[in-house]
This record gives C-alpha cells, structure tokens and sequence, in this order.
C-alpha cells in the first residue's frame, strides 16, 4: 500500500486527469455554448456510482452526474464492456433538460470495472419544434427533441452506427452535434488514458484507494462544516410568476431544511404540481440546485464530490414541479432549479447573513434574437441569459450586472462584438437605475438595462421573463427588488410590457427593453450610513429626493448635511414613520 | 557595454556586458522602495562601471504593476459612449467564484461620478451615427476640473474601427487646457488597443491613465540620476512583449510595461535555448514564494492580449489587452509553507514565508516549516553553502518546526515527513507545466525544461521524470541575476493589433494586403518617431488571428514578412486549419475562415552578447566531488555523492544520482537520470536511457 503522500500524488492525478478531460473538451468542441458558455460538467464516479471528481462549468451540474451513473450502472449491469460508450439526456430519472446530454465511459482494468468517466454537454440542437430545442411555449417533452434513453453509442470500442444515424437524422445542424459528441468521447478517453497511467505507475488497488479516500476526505470536511451550520428545521415559500408556468395562478413553491449534526435535509413537499410549461426541473436538476446552496454556505471552494454531498439528502414529491414525471416539458428548467436554490438560501438566509444575501433576480430573462440579416443573407441568432442585481448581506451591499445564481462562469456578451456579427445595435447597457434595487442598511445591487434596436427587415424574438410578480426579497427589514420587466417598442415607439413571448416578429427600428430587477435590501434603510447614501447619490444610483424618503438623509447643494439628517431621522422615527423600525 | 537594471520588490539586479572584453558584470543590491533609483544609483557605484563606456540602459521594473495591485496612482476620470457608462462597473457579469453568493467584483478604478457619458455614436461598421458636440465636451471638462482629476481617459464604443471620435474629444480637451494654462495627461483607448471588446479596451486605457503619471516621474528620476553619473546615451525600458523600448514610449503608454520583470526571465530562457539550439522549450523559473513557467514553441514566445491582473481560479481580475509574453504562475516556492488543513491532508502554499523571517532553518524567527526546511532535514541542501556559505542553515530548527507541525500529527519520522512536502512541492510545479501544455494540447515530452531560480533546479528533476520530459538545462547563469541577465539580449520591439473581421478568401487577398501594409507604415512611423530607427532596419513580421466563421476562439497564424499572393494563401488555410487542429484537435475543411486580428510586429535585432566558452582545464570528476553526504530519499538514508557545479569536468557524462552545489543554487540528479557539464557551464541532465 502507498503511504499517506503518494497517496496524496495520486488523488492529484485523478482530479488533474478530470481537470484534463474539462479542458480537453472545452478546447475540442463545436459549439460555443461549450466552448464560451462552459455549459457542460465532466467527472467520474467508482464502480458504484459514487462521485470521486467532478468539474461543473455551470453550477446547474453539480448534482447530475452520479444519477447519470448509477442509471447505468443499474441498466446495464453486468452487460458494460470496456470500450463502450453510453449515450442518455432523458430529464427525469438521471438529467436536466434534453439539450444536456450525458456520455458514460466504463472504465476497465483487465476486466475489473473501475469506475465510470462521465461528460455532460449542452448540445446545441436536438430536435424539436423550435430552433435550439428550447422554447417558452413547449407543453410536453415531445415538442423539445429527441431522447435518448441510456443506450450504447459504443459497444466494445465499435461506434454504433444505428443509434447516431438517428441523432443526426432529428438535428436541424448535425455537423455540430456530432461534432460535440465526437469531442465528448475524446475527452473522456484522455481521462481514461490518465487514470490507466497511474494504474501502471502506482497499482490498481492504490488507485483504488485513492479513489475512496477522495470520497472519505469530502465527507469528512462536510461533516466539519456542518457541525459550524445552525441547527433545526427552517421554512421557505415562494411563487413562480403565472406567465412563465402557463398556469391560471401562481406556482407555490416550499422548502423544509432540517439540520442536525449529521444531516442536512431538504423537502420539497407540498410544491405545487408539474406544469404544461418547460420550467420543470427535473429532480437531479433540483439536487444541483439544492447542492449549490450547500456549497455556499459550508464552503464555495470545497471539493463538490460525492462525499461532500453525502450529508445532504433531497425530498420532492414525484409529479411535482420540483419532480416532474413524462410527459412535462423541461427545456427551460433553470427557472425552477433557481427556486429549488433560493428556497434553500431563503429559509436560511435569516440565521446565515454574511453568507447568504437577500434575494436576487433569480430569473435569467434568457433572450434569442434571431433571423437572416438582410446584408450577409447568412442565418443569425443571439442567445443569451441577462445579468441583474444580488441581494444585500449583513455587511455589504448587493453586487450589480452579475449572472444568475443558475449560471456561473458565464460572459455577457461584448456590444461590440454583438454590433459587428448582428444587425442590431446595443443602445443602452448600463446599471437599471430606472425600476432600481430593494433599498435598506445595505442595499441590493442593480440590474441592467440593455436595450437592442433592431437594424434587420425581420428578426424573431423568444424571451421568458420570470420574478416578475414576486420580486426579489429583502432581509431584516431590507425593502424588496423591483422585479425583472421587458418592454418592447413596436411600429413607431408604442411602449408595451411583455411576459413570455416566442418567435415574435420584430422589424427595423423596433426595440427590446430590457431592465432586469436590482436585489433585496438588507436591514432597515434608515440605519445605512449617510455617506454610503451620499455616494449612492454621487454616483447618481438615487437620487436626493429618494435619499430624503427612504434614508431620512438629507442632501442639499450637492452636500450632505449630517444635522439636518439627525434631526430628521429622529423625528420620523418618533413621528408616524416609527413602523420602520 | 549594454547594462541591465532589474529592480524586484527585494533586490535590484544590475548587469552588463563588455563587448569589447566579452566579459560579464553583475551586482546585486537592496531595493531602495521608497525611491528605488536610489538603489539603482547605489548599484552602479558598487559595481565601478564607468558610464562613458555604457551605449544603453535597460530597464525593468515593478512600479506599473504596484501601482496597479496597491491602488496607488492618479484620479482618473472617463468619457464614454453615452448608454454604456457603466462598463467598468457591469464588467462580463460572470460569477467566477460559482458558489459563493456572496461574490464581489473587482472594483473599477474609476468611480461612476467620474465617468461621463457623450452624445455620441460610430456603427460597427465606423460610419458616424450621432456627431460631438464641442460644449458638451467642455462642460464635462469643467466638472473633471472641480473634482480634480488627474488624468484623462477617452473610450468610445466601436473606436477599434474608426477612431475619429476619441481624437475629436481629445484635441477639443487639448486646446481648453492649453487656455486655461493647464496639462492633463491623456489617454485615448485606441492608442492602446484596436482590438474589439469595450470593456477590456476600455479598462485597459483607464489603467494607462491610472498608472501614467506616477511611472513617467519615476523614469524621468531616474534618467536625471543616471545622467549625473555621467551617462549621456538612450534608455530602454523592457515591455510585456519580451522586446524593449525608449523610455519616452514607455512615459506615455507605461501599461505596455506591466510585466517588464518576469518576462525577463523567459528571454533569458530563450536565448539558452539558442545557444543550445534547443527550439522547443519550457522555462520554469523556481522562486522563493511562486512558481512560474513559460512554454515556447520554435524559440517563439507566445505573445498574446489575454492578460490579466489578479486573476486566479476564484477572482477575474482586470484584462489589459496589452501584448504580454504568456506566464503561468502559481504559489508554490522555497519558501512555500507545508501545513496540514481541516481533514488531516499535508498541504505545500501558497501562502510562503518570504525572505522575512523566512525559513525555520534560517533562524530568523520563522517557526513555519517550509520546502527549503524539507530540504535541510533531507539533506539535499548544504547548511554551510547558502549564498555561498553568507548564510547559514541551521538544520536542527527546520527539523523542530517539521515535527512540531507536520510529522507528530501522522506519527511519522521527521525525515518522512520531509520526503512529503518535497513530493508535494513538486507535484504543485509539476501541475503548473501541465497546465501551459498538456491542457493547452502540447506533449511535454516534445520540449526541453530550461530551470532557473532558487528552487527551479531543485523541482525540474522530478518534474522531468513524472511528466516523462527528456533533457533538462540548468544555466550557467546565475539564478538571482538571470532575469536582469534576460534584458540585455532583448530587442526593440513594437506590436500593433487591430480588430478588422475579413474572410479569407482568394478575392480577399488585396484588402488583407492593403491592410497590412497600412499597419506597416503606423509601425514603421513609431520606430521612427519614438525609437529614432531607421526604418529599413526594422524587421515586420505578420500574423493573422483566425477562425472558422461563426466560432469565438481564433489561432495565431504567421503571415510572413509581406505581401501575400495566390500561392501564398493556398499555403496559409492550410497552415491555418493545421494550427486549428493542433490546438483545437479537429479542422473543418468546408467550413469559411475568417481573420478577426491583424497583428505587425516590429523587431529591431540588437547584437547578442555569448556566453563564452570555458577554458577545458581537463578536470576530473574526483576534483568536483566535496563530499559524500548521507541524504533521505525514496524513503531511506542514502550516501549520495556531492559535487561543486565549476569543478565539474566539461562534456563528461555522470550518472545520478547526485547533488550538484553552487555558490548560488542547488540541483539534484535522480537514480535514473545522468547529467553532464558542457562547455559553456550549463548542467544538462537527461533521463538514463
């Protein structure tokens, strides 16, 4: 057996061999949501499914790839051979939506199966009614491409001809799906190839051992964290806005947190049921979600494998939003992964104020632009997810035009870039000090705004506007958010507010608004310092008028008057404004 | 005589050249922080050089990137694109760090009431939207005077394709100072940079403003001191891009100096590697508290714009789109402390103990055990030979702080417990290389590993062997001075690059010409201008930055030295779908290929000074051999042989292992390695066949 410092060396070597495969694949793919988005996770479980490494692009995939896993273990049993290929994006045992489709590699010493190497990838289309496999209107998964449900794509190194003639033959852009693929299983031969190397250096069983002890070490440092958690049962409720579920009423969503000294257990029961709508998050989708807030509050930078997860239990009721059963569409489900985060982060967020902020925008107003521009006769589209303001914590203000807590390592855009490759113009992106923030000691940060005039004859245009009716929430007396808008000006600039729209017509001269929501405030306003709203009111983010009424800070000639707001903080305080407190 | 100025946040490094005597000088003094030409003014005078004798200066220093990491320069104020004054602010709007909710973004150095917008607009495609208006420009002005800002900064969307709008802001601004009898330094954004991307662009000019006047006072100090010694030719300060320049290019753009210091280093790498005619080589430069390492393909730097500051694996840190020789960097040095974290796993860095109170074994207080502690239990290091015996280690305190620390936790021997922080050091080097190749698609075991600094020699051994890299050169120059050693074999080098999206295409080829040959005339001009070079002795070499249409990522492509024609472009899509595949693993024949960058630079040869050979004395290995010393490695006491590196016979292969010793530096030889001296002094050591 190794001692306690190779031990260590190889460890190195199984997270360095998946660090490998991530950077492999993102170098080798075809599609920029690969490439750019890093909307992809890649890992490796033991012999029994169990997470020993994993490198999530988006946070969204922190919790998927064990029941990738496991359904294969499951299916295929005894049948995996080396040199195989499992291809599976079905939703609801093992997935997210059909866009994410996940390859299995089982990986083999002589004939022991070791484990398996895992890649999640967003392919960029999979069929479908709608261009790029998502869209707003969906009400059955039927509608959002083709599933692929836990089959070989490879038997014994042999690529199987049948299933991706079929893959191919139901993809409006096969060259890049099969592209995307091929870089899949690329990457994760580099992993296989690495784990086969320390196998000769250091001996199977003490990969084997390495292997476990990852495992071990991510355990025992969640165990560590959650001793430091508080301890009980804590409660959240929340609405998912009507026009985005395409229900009559409002979706209610809650979550129970139980926490004691070895458990952290979350339960969604008594949710709302599953919608006609594709913001359905699939259960492993709501474990990601759920795991996101954990990582947050034990520690951002632990290692996210199985062990670490294992104190962590999820329970949602099967036929609920949060555990959607066929046929409920799924193709925009980080609506409904973002409430399974922030329910979590909500009924915490009292007892952990400088981990957890108040509420932020949640709802990434996910945006496609697209057409033939008129110059180039070239087919054009612009997909891409808005950035807002986050919430307030108990020491600092909200930070502003971040991405949603369902996206991670995710670039906005450059407008110059978007002006040359697209016939629009980007007139306006800047901080939204228009609807602004949820106001308190400290104060949410804000949204954008980001206007697009379109300069092409015709352009479609698909967006999904979420917290909207039920804005981001504050803490402590922190005021809430706006909430997210989108107003579009049509056929000579007549304003008009918009929810859920799908390849809606836009001409030249048209414009799309978009002002997403600041976050929540934190504390009661009248206790911020009157110079941080001073230089809120320099900065020209509020303005004296507001400094007045919400913060009693009283600002004349460009100045603070530090008495004046004393004087008339008391008195409100004393007077008819005392329930602020 | 050329001399080299390099001053680090320790030590000023002073060397030069006597062409005429083809003989070496160097002298190493403290830094001076406060006014670090003092330290340099000190140098000089320790060194006895006489400065008649001097035909250049060149110079590398720390203070642009410290005035950038300390926050400490000018009061900036920014005029932009009206719609869009909260670029610095709303950045990329990515969460690198993508579970923390609580995440921060680098705040920008400039603040929102000092950002102005302007009625203005330029398309995509450089024609005139909206025009400026002259009282528009002065009203701003007037508010920057009431707030007294100290530097001015235009960037306006879209000016990487026609810059006309920022010229007009900057010369209205002019002619007003002039009649209010005022100077304001100003920075355009498209002097900087004409590649695309506002946000980048446009914090990379704020940081020229930010950092402008400070750096041109400091390098005007220095020229007076300097003269007064009797100096009367040109300075040269040395830019990110591995090339140089004079100091009054460097005065108005100092960003382009960011990283003047560390890119030293690797010139100094490239130019062993010329000597030894290795052309494919990695440099790894071992220090006290990080480690860095640079990979160069046919003795080519990479010099790319993706350059950050304070960027790691959790913080974005700030783009400057300025040409900067690759480097990656990690916090694993000599000086690295060994720590065990929550779960009981042994840990080396990042945090380091730095030259104060540094090492247990220095015996200046540090009770932290280190790498170099590692080393003085192990024995692999000489407690009498330290900086040639200036110092000394005191062995029982590094073996105090490693049993209080690390081997009573695991109840292991002292020893044992050294052999694992080793390992582990040179693990966390060993990852820093795979990161610059085998993540890049480069197979280490096609490059030789160049190893310079305190602790590069000490890893590059095992480093070699774990990533199976066949041939390692130690150079003969020593490790504190390498860097200063570096500048004096760089050239004068200027690049542009320019954001102008083309396909490629036969029908193409007159406009890519035409292009280039106008970026010819703008370098050419600031050869002449700024260096006063004759401009047929520049050197141009061009090169495209290409993509498949409709991808993000491009692949840097040499154009050659001309104009191109028919028969060239055949050549050139091939050599660019073979760049794509190398880097990228795949090509697409079908698919159309664009040219987003142009990219020109300039080179001016300088005369390379040698490393002169050394007199074959015909040594034998036994006069080299000090001692035989017992050493703790592969888990047991061993008896391993100990040689002075200048007493080693030239060109005469000895098998490892071994522990090699100079005044300045250690290097160990493993079991399967041989190594050799060859006849400029360098060791190389290769793998036993």
């Amino acid at each position: 057996m190794a001692d306690i410092f190779t031990l260590e060396i190889i460890k190195n070597g199984l997270v360095v061999a998946n660090e490998e495969m991530f950077q492999a694949f993102a170098r080798t793919a075809k599609s920029p949501v690969i490439y750019e988005v890093l909307d992809f996770a890649v890992g490796m479980t033991d012999s029994s499914g169990n997470l020993v490494a994993q490198a999530p692009g988006v946070p969204a995939f922190s919790g998927v790839l064990d029941f990738a896993a496991q359904e294969v273990i499951e299916k295929w049993e005894n049948d995996l051979k080396p040199g195989d290929v499992i291809v599976s994006n079905v939703p609801y045992k093992s997935g997210t939506h059909l866009n994410d489709v996940t390859l299995a590699l089982p990986h083999f010493e002589k004939d022991e199966l070791i484990g398996i190497i895992l890649n999640k990838g967003h392919w960029s289309e999979i069929g479908g009614m709608a261009f790029g496999s998502w869209n707003p209107n969906a009400t059955e998964i039927y509608q959002e491409g083709i599933m692929l449900p836990c089959v070989k794509l490879y038997s014994e190194g042999r690529r199987n001809r049948d299933v991706i003639e079929i893959i191919l033959e139901n993809s409006r852009l096969p060259q890049y799906t099969l592209g995307d693929m091929e870089a899949q299983v690329a990457s994760m031969k580099v992993a296989s190839k690495r784990i086969h190397r320390l196998v000769e250096k250091y001996g199977v069983d003490n990969v084997k051992l390495a292997m476990e002890k990852l495992i071990e070490d991510g355990e025992k440092y969640s165990r560590i964290k959650l001793k430091s958690l508080p301890k009980g049962v804590f409660e959240a409720e929340d609405y998912i806005d009507s026009a985005i579920a395409n229900t009559e009423k409002p979706v209610y969503v809650r979550a129970s947190v139980k926490i004691t000294d070895d458990e952290f257990v979350v339960d969604f029961t008594g949710s709302d049921k599953q919608v006609m709508s594709p913001i359905n998050s699939p259960f492993p989708a709501t474990v990601s979600g759920v795991r996101e807030t954990y990582m947050a509050i034990t520690d951002p930078h632990a290692y996210p494998n199985g062990g670490f997860f294992k104190p962590l239990k999820v329970k949602a009721e099967m036929g609920s939003i949060f555990y959607p059963v066929k046929p409920a569409p799924t193709s925009t489900d980080w609506e409904a992964i973002a409430f399974a985060t922030e329910l979590v982060w909500k009924a915490l967020a009292p007892y952990l104020p400088e981990k957890l902020p108040a509420g932020h925008f949640l709802s990434i107003v996910a945006t496609i632009i697209g057409g033939v521009n008129d110059l180039t006769g070239e087919p054009f589209a612009i997909v891409e997810p808005q950035p807002g303001g986050w919430g307030a914590t108990s020491n600092s203000d909200g930070t502003s035009g971040l991405v949603a807590c369902g996206d991670g390592e995710t670039y906005i855009a450059s407008s110059e870039v978007y002006e040359k490759n697209f016939p629009i113009l980007v007139e306006r992106y800047m901080l939204n000090t228009i609807t602004g923030v949820g106001h308190g000691k400290y104060r949410g940060g804000f949204g954008v705004v980001r206007d697009y005039r379109i300069l092409n004859n015709e352009a479609l245009v698909t967006i999904q506007v979420g917290r909207h009716d039920y804005p981001p929430w504050g803490l402590k007396g922190g005021m809430p958010g706006p909430g997210n808008k989108v107003i579009i000006y049509k056929n000579g600039n007549q304003p008009m507010e918009i929810r859920r729209i799908s390849a809606d017509i836009f001409r030249k001269g048209d414009l799309l608004s978009i002002l997403t929501s600041g976050g929540g405030g934190y504390g009661n306003p009248y206790e911020r310092e009157p110079m941080l709203v001073f230089e809120d009111y320099r900065n020209g983010l509020i303005t004296a008028d507001e400094a007045l009424h919400i913060y009693g800070v009283v600002i004349e000639n460009d100045k603070l008057n530090v008495e004046k707001t004393m004087e008339n903080r008391e008195k409100n305080i004393k007077g008819d404004k005392k329930w602020m407190l | 005589m050329r001399l080299g100025i390099d001053i680090g946040g320790a030590f000023t490094d002073l060397v030069a050249f006597d062409e005429e005597e083809g003989e070496f000088i160097w002298v190493k003094d403290e830094t001076t922080p406060l006014d670090p030409s003092k330290g340099v003014v000190e140098a000089i005078k320790k060194s006895r050089i006489r400065m008649e004798k001097v035909d250049m200066i060149l110079h590398g220093q720390t203070v642009v990137i410290n005035s950038i990491i300390t926050r400490n320069g000018a009061r900036v104020g920014l005029i932009t694109t009206r719609g869009h004054r909260d670029l610095l602010i709303l950045q990329r709007a990515n969460r690198r760090d993508i579970y923390n909710f609580t995440y921060k973004k680098p705040e920008p150095f400039v603040p929102r009431y000092l950002t102005f917008e302007v009625d203005e607009r330029i398309k995509s495609d450089g024609t005139e939207l909206e025009k400026i208006k002259d009282k528009q420009i002065i009203q701003i002005l007037d508010k920057m005077l009431a707030s007294d800002v100290e530097s001015i900064c235009i960037s306006f969307l879209n000016s990487y394709v026609n810059p006309a709008h920022e010229k007009e802001v900057k010369s209205i601004i002019e002619k007003e100072l002039v009649k209010r009898g005022k100077n304001i330094p100003i920075t355009m954004s498209h002097e900087i940079t004409r590649e695309w991307g506002e946000y980048e662009r446009t914090n990379t000019a704020v940081l020229n403003a930010f950092v402008k006047p400070k750096v041109s006072n400091y390098l005007t100090k220095l020229e007076n001191e300097i003269n007064n010694l009797g100096f009367k030719k040109s300075y040269y300060s040395v830019l990110s891009n591995g090339g140089i320049s004079l100091f009054n290019f460097a005065k108005e753009f100092p960003i382009f100096s960011v990283e003047s210091g560390p890119v030293a280093g690797v010139i100094g790498g490239i130019a062993i590697g010329e000597i030894l005619n290795e052309r494919n080589i990695i440099v790894l430069d071992g220090g006290s508290t990080t480690t860095k390492a640079s990979l160069i393909e046919g003795l080519n730097p990479k010099v790319s714009s993706d350059y950050f500051v304070g960027r790691d694996k959790f913080n974005p840190g700030y783009p400057i789109k300025v040409p900067v020789i690759e480097i990656e960097e990690i916090g694993n040095g000599g000086t690295s402390i060994a720590w065990i974290d929550e779960i009981g796993n042994l840990r080396v860095g990042p945090m380091a103990m730095g030259a104060e109170p540094g090492p247990a074994c220095y015996g200046k207080g540090g009770k932290e055990p280190t790498v170099t502690d590692a080393y003085a239990v192990n024995g692999l290091i000489n407690p009498n030979y330290l900086l040639g015996g200036e110092m000394k280690i005191y062995r029982n305190l590094a073996v105090d702080a490693i049993r209080d620390k690390i081997s009573n936790f695991y109840k292991i021997s002292v020893e044992e417990a050294a052999e694992g922080i080793i390992k582990i050091a040179n693990e966390n080097a060993a990852d820093t290389i795979r990161i610059i190749s085998i993540q890049k698609g480069y197979d280490p075991r096609d490059f030789t590993l160049i190893a310079h600094g305190g602790s590069g020699p000490m890893f590059a051994p095992f480093i070699a062997q774990e990533l199976e890299i066949g041939k390692i050169v130690i150079p003969v120059i020593p490790p504190g001075v390498f860097s200063a050693w570096g500048m004096l074999i760089t050239d004068i080098r200027h690049d542009l690059l320019i954001t102008n999206v083309i396909e490629f295409t036969r029908e193409s080829i007159k406009s890519i010409n035409e292009t280039f040959n106008e970026m010819d005339e703008n370098i050419l001009r600031l050869f002449n201008v700024e260096e006063g070079i004759d401009t047929e002795n520049v050197v141009i070499m061009h090169y495209g930055d290409m993509r498949y249409k409709g991808q993000e990522h491009t692949v840097k492509v040499f154009f050659g030295k001309g104009k191109i024609d028919e028969k060239d472009y055949t050549i050139l899509i091939e050599k660019f779908h073979a760049t794509h595949e190398r880097e990228y693993s795949f090509r697409l024949d079908q698919s159309p290929v664009e040219i987003v960058n142009f990219h020109v630079v300039g080179v001016v040869k300088m005369q390379k000074p040698r490393i002169r050979e050394i007199e074959d004395k015909e040594l034998q290995l036994s006069d080299a051999l000090k001692e035989e010393r017992i050493v703790f490695i592969n888990g047991e006491r061993t008896i391993l042989p100990v040689y002075e590196r200048s007493k080693l016979p030239i060109n005469h292969h000895v098998q490892g292992p071994a522990i090699l010793e100079d005044p300045t530096s250690t290097a160990i030889v493993l079991e399967n390695q041989i190594f050799l001296r060859d006849k400029y002094g360098n060791i190389i050591i290769k793998k036993r066949r």
